[in-house]
């Protein structure tokens, strides 16, 4: 029978239990002992199941309880099974044998001290129900059978405090019962065939008249009929309520489903099943576990692993919050432990707390992501349902309500003050609502925990640079600044920095690399990632989070202008040492370190330039890995170039734009949504040697990357610019084709200016510079390549002849473009 | 539930050095509820031991105790009995259960425990239970010949009274149990 209740207040509950029942037509929503074992797994769950089954399964837990007490409190007068001379060696009460009758008995004894010792102090603002002695002895007795059955978790301080509320909402609805009692007496008294005894009846003094009176009153057949009948138009709950308590139904009285005789039971009942979490995933024993849950993949104990769950999925929600707490050093398990342990039972009074309580188990508590059972990415196990995504989800709701205090304070302990002494004036319906829009991410984030990854907060990870990118992708995405304008000033610093760094390094190639790193990092944390960010990302191709790409597109910039400073540097070491040998090392080198630095990337654009050159008859596929970093390099030492023009005059342009264009075309068709990624390492290295046509591809995408990297410099406005800028470098850089390249040059042409004049408002300054700078590079360039060309043609042509003479006449035009692209800009 | 260790005639140092090994292993403390003990320890050191296994120690004095502030006889309650301590060798003739029944009417208990013979003893008769629990180290008496160590846990529970002895005989603790019932107050007192 479907029966919807009218959402009752149970006896002192807040009208906000209304509001919230008032969505899910739950059948028992005002009785919460049968809710909740619903709920928790015990009575059968489905809309369909009858109140006599309800009963069924009622007796049948009440059996189970009732035979485990008998089998487990011992009484060690009593002979074991039933034998009647025990062996007294073995059963003396001085008996060291753990399996003898007292040995049971007194360690019994010790669990119930330690039992005993929590519950004198067991809500005592509630003492009037939780220290009589009734209920003392009930959850003394629960506590003990279940430590007793479960013997691997013992009795630990909490467990009480989760058995207290159980037995609380029974107590509440049996009192509930007893006042529906009393206002439908009728319905509960026990009526003969409808005749209600007197006590003074004795049969053989029946009075016929009186009898015959009765009947006349309705008092007979009558009255059951209209029993019957207004039974079903009572108010459903208490329809419900009368059948659930009816003696006589199923099962007779053990089957009552609201007693107060088998309250325990029922308790008992209740509290396994939640401690055993009823094969679901949340298990309240496993919080209270210090050993690792079976199935983890981290081996922390459950506890650890929620509160790193918990963590992480406020990292996701509130990334600034978290950070600081980390930075505080507040690890979530300090305070986490008592929530998680005691299900919010010490932060919120009773009343609330049953609210709170309604919300957990009215979530499911089945295993999601069975299938991640063998993947080494499991979730957090104990925490993998949907009902454990609730309860992070809570968890983190209280730790942001509390987010503008704990923002305040500046060390941990006052942060764990506040968190610890959770404000009594809570709105509970504003953090459950919070909670359950955050339900659906704590899902993921459980699925993603970062302590698995072994990345994250606990100082278990593992390189210095998997920490480092953890940490600059946790601790810069809030705080990046997202302006361009502070780079220029970085920029130049570096660049100073840079170049001294340079100088000192002509012989260290090798280890520059690292070194650039390593100096990079220490500049910035957060940029030094990005910077090698870009050349990485144009290897492998990273998926990055969308939110982060902005930022990412942004820094870029600045990376290349790092990169462009390492690079005019390293270029200049390069040419002037004869780095061709090594660029087959670099070369490799470079390809292969994920963090590349735009050094590398120049040793392997100038010195690799004859290994990329003769690669570059080959299927363009291969080198683009390779040319990316060349491109990278390239455009950034191109950038560097017109940096450097500003401050040095740049002689070394030429040399560097003569490196570049031959790698820049391939690079930029891989990469679309970077810009950096137009510039390649690679065209570096492919510069010398390879055709001249190449060459000019290189350069002509060089100078679009300038353009580009001008643009990006500019301000940031360049997303869209740079989309359409890198769109067109796409068109054009993907093929060595001379059609294409023209186009590409046309095109970027055309982009460029349109650019250049929608950006005539913002940094008009910058632009001007810039565009000026440009023009000069790029007369330079083109220099260079003439000058290149003719000592190409003086060369024996190696057997890339086929290619050279193409290259040539691209070459040509493309100088030609070259030319005129530069008049227009040094006319700005 | 009350575990009562009733012990004594342990004679340390002069007629023995210590408690057999096994009955040391068996008295670990916090099992055990009251220690009465006979007396006869000698020294202050047996009397911290046994302070130790117990708190609540009670004591009466032998004619071997170093200790002169000990009582002669004491009684206490421990739930539903009265019990009684007594020596021993003040009444004579020594281990006479007439004379040892008069002293029960005189202190006016349902259990008394006395000692000094050396020999585990536990006599019922109408008026109570009579308990000498031996002594606990074996030591020599002039009245018995092959003393066995021994002593006696009670076990007090309600009405009934549970009596564990504990004997070492040829180096292995042997156990055996009686089972007194305490018939009522009306029978077990007569009238002083």
């Amino acid at each position: 029978m479907a029966i919807s209740p009218v959402p009752m207040e149970p006896t002192g509950g807040a009208l906000t239990e209304t509001t919230l029942n008032s969505e899910d037509s739950r059948r028992f929503g005002n009785l919460r002992g049968v809710q909740w074992r619903i709920d928790l797994g015990i009575l059968p769950s489905s809309p369909s199941s009858s109140v006599d089954d309800l009963r069924r399964v009622t007796a049948n837990s009440r059996r189970r309880y009732a035979a485990l007490r008998r089998q487990l409190l011992v009484d060690p007068h009593l002979p074991k099974d039933g034998s009647s001379s025990p062996d007294l060696v073995i059963d003396n009460p001085l008996s060291q044998n753990p399996d003898s009758m007292w040995g049971r008995f007194f360690k019994n004894a010790e669990l119930e001290r330690m039992v005993d010792q929590d519950l004198t102090r067991l809500y005592p603002e509630h003492g009037s129900y939780f220290q009589t002695s009734g209920c003392q002895g009930m959850l003394r007795r629960i506590l003990l059978l279940w430590c007793l059955r479960h013997q691997e978790y013992g009795y630990r301080q909490g467990m009480h405090e989760l058995l207290a509320p159980l037995l609380y909402v029974l107590h509440v609805d049996v009192e509930h019962l007893s006042e529906v009692r009393n206002m439908y007496e009728d319905y509960f008294t026990d009526k003969f065939d409808g005749f209600s005894f007197h006590e003074s009846d004795l049969t053989y003094k029946f009075d016929f008249k009186k009898f015959s009176e009765l009947m006349e009153d309705g008092n007979g057949s009558g009255k059951v009929a209209a029993n019957a009948s207004s039974l079903s138009q009572l108010d459903p709950n208490i329809q419900t309520i009368v059948l659930l308590s009816d003696a006589y139904g199923a099962e007779g009285e053990l089957g009552v489903v609201l007693s107060e005789k088998f309250m325990e039971h029922d308790a008992y009942c209740m509290f396994d099943a939640l401690m055993n979490g009823s094969g679901g995933a949340v298990a309240m024993a496993e919080f209270f576990s210090p050993s690792p849950f079976a199935s983890s993949h981290t081996g922390f104990p459950p506890v650890i692993e929620a509160s790193a769950a918990l963590y992480h999925l406020l990292s996701l929600v509130d990334s600034s919050l978290h950070t600081h707490l980390v930075e505080l050093g507040v690890e979530p398990q300090y305070f986490s432990l008592r929530w998680l342990r005691v299900l919010f039972g010490r932060e919120f009074a009773l009343e609330e707390l049953l609210i709170v309580w309604d919300e957990i188990f009215a979530c499911e508590n089945c295993k999601l992501n069975k299938l991640a059972e063998n993947d080494v990415d499991t979730s957090s196990g104990v925490l993998d349902s949907s009902r454990g995504a609730f309860i992070s989800a809570f968890a983190v709701s209280m730790i942001l309500y509390l987010r503008s205090s704990l923002l305040a304070t500046e060390n941990a302990t006052s942060c764990l003050k506040r968190l610890l002494n959770f404000p009594d004036d809570v709105k509970l319906e504003k953090l459950i609502r919070k909670a359950k829009s955050l339900q659906a991410l704590a899902v993921d984030a459980n699925n993603s925990n970062p302590l698995l990854t072994q990345a994250g907060m606990f100082e278990r990870s593992e390189s210095a640079a998997v920490r480092g990118h953890s940490l600059s992708f946790d601790a810069t995405s809030p705080r990046t600044p997202l302006t361009l304008v502070p780079d220029s000033y970085w920029e130049e610093k570096w660049r100073n920095l840079h170049k001294e760094e340079e100088r000192k390094k002509d012989a260290l190639e090798k280890q520059a690399p690292s070194i650039r790193k390593g100096w990079s990092e220490k500049v910035k944390l957060g940029l030094s990632r990005t910077e090698s960010a870009p050349s990485s990302s144009s290897v492998d191709k990273r998926k990055k989070d969308p939110k982060l790409s902005v930022r990412r597109n942004l820094l870029e910039d600045l990376a290349r202008q790092l990169g462009a400073d390492e690079d005019t540097q390293s270029i200049m070491d390069d040419e002037r040492a004869d780095v061709k040998d090594q660029g087959v090392e670099d070369g490799q080198d470079f390809n292969d370190k994920f963090a590349c630095t735009t050094e590398q990337t120049c040793l392997s654009g100038n010195a690799g330039s004859e290994e990329n050159s003769s690669i570059f008859s080959d299927p363009p596929s291969p080198i683009n890995g390779v040319n990316d970093h060349g491109n990278e390099s390239g455009r950034s030492s191109v950038a560097s170039n017109s940096s450097i023009d500003e401050h040095d005059g740049g002689t070394n342009t030429a040399e560097l734009c003569a490196h570049n264009p031959e790698g820049l075309p391939l690079p930029v068709s891989d990469s679309p949504d970077d810009v950096s990624l137009e510039a390649s390492p690679n065209d570096q290295t492919a510069a010398e040697k390879s055709t001249v046509g190449l060459k000019e591809r290189k350069l002509l995408s060089s100078s679009k990357f300038q353009w580009l990297w001008k643009f990006g410099r500019g301000g940031g406005e360049g997303i869209p610019e740079k989309g359409q800028v890198s769109e067109a470098n796409k068109g054009c850089s993907n093929r060595f084709d001379h059609d294409s390249v023209t186009r590409c040059s046309a095109s970027n042409g055309g982009v460029i200016l349109s650019s250049e004049s929608s950006k005539g408002e913002t940094v008009d300054q910058n632009v001007m510079l810039t565009l000026r700078n440009l023009g000069q590079s790029m007369l330079e360039n083109i220099q260079v390549i003439e000058s290149v060309f003719q000592q190409d043609r003086a060369q024996a042509a190696p057997a890339k002849n086929v290619l050279v003479g193409k290259g040539q006449v691209t070459a040509r035009s493309a100088l030609k473009e070259l030319r005129k692209i530069s008049n227009l800009l040094s006319e700005m | 539930m009350v575990l009562v260790l009733a012990i004594g005639d342990l004679h340390v140092p002069y007629r023995a050095p210590d408690l057999p090994a096994k009955f040391k292993s068996m008295l670990v403390p916090g099992k055990i509820q009251h220690i009465i003990c006979t007396g006869n320890l000698c020294i202050k050191e047996v009397h911290d031991y046994l302070k130790n296994l117990c708190p609540s120690l009670h004591i009466t004095r032998g004619e071997y105790d170093e200790d002169a502030r000990y009582p002669e006889t004491k009684t206490l309650t421990i739930g539903q009995f009265k019990l009684g301590l007594c020596h021993g060798h003040q009444v004579v003739p020594w281990g006479d259960l007439d004379s040892l029944a008069m002293l029960q009417r005189q202190l006016d208990v349902d259990i008394l425990v006395t000692g000094h013979t050396h020999q585990f003893k536990a006599y019922k008769h109408e008026a109570g239970v009579v308990i000498n629990p031996g002594s606990a180290t074996g030591a020599y008496s002039s009245i018995t010949y092959d003393v066995n160590p021994s002593f006696v846990l009670m076990d007090i529970d309600g009405l009934r009274v549970v009596v564990y002895v504990y004997e070492l005989i040829d180096g292995e603790v042997k156990v055996d149990k009686i089972d007194f019932k305490k018939t009522g107050t009306a029978t077990s007192h007569s009238a002083h």
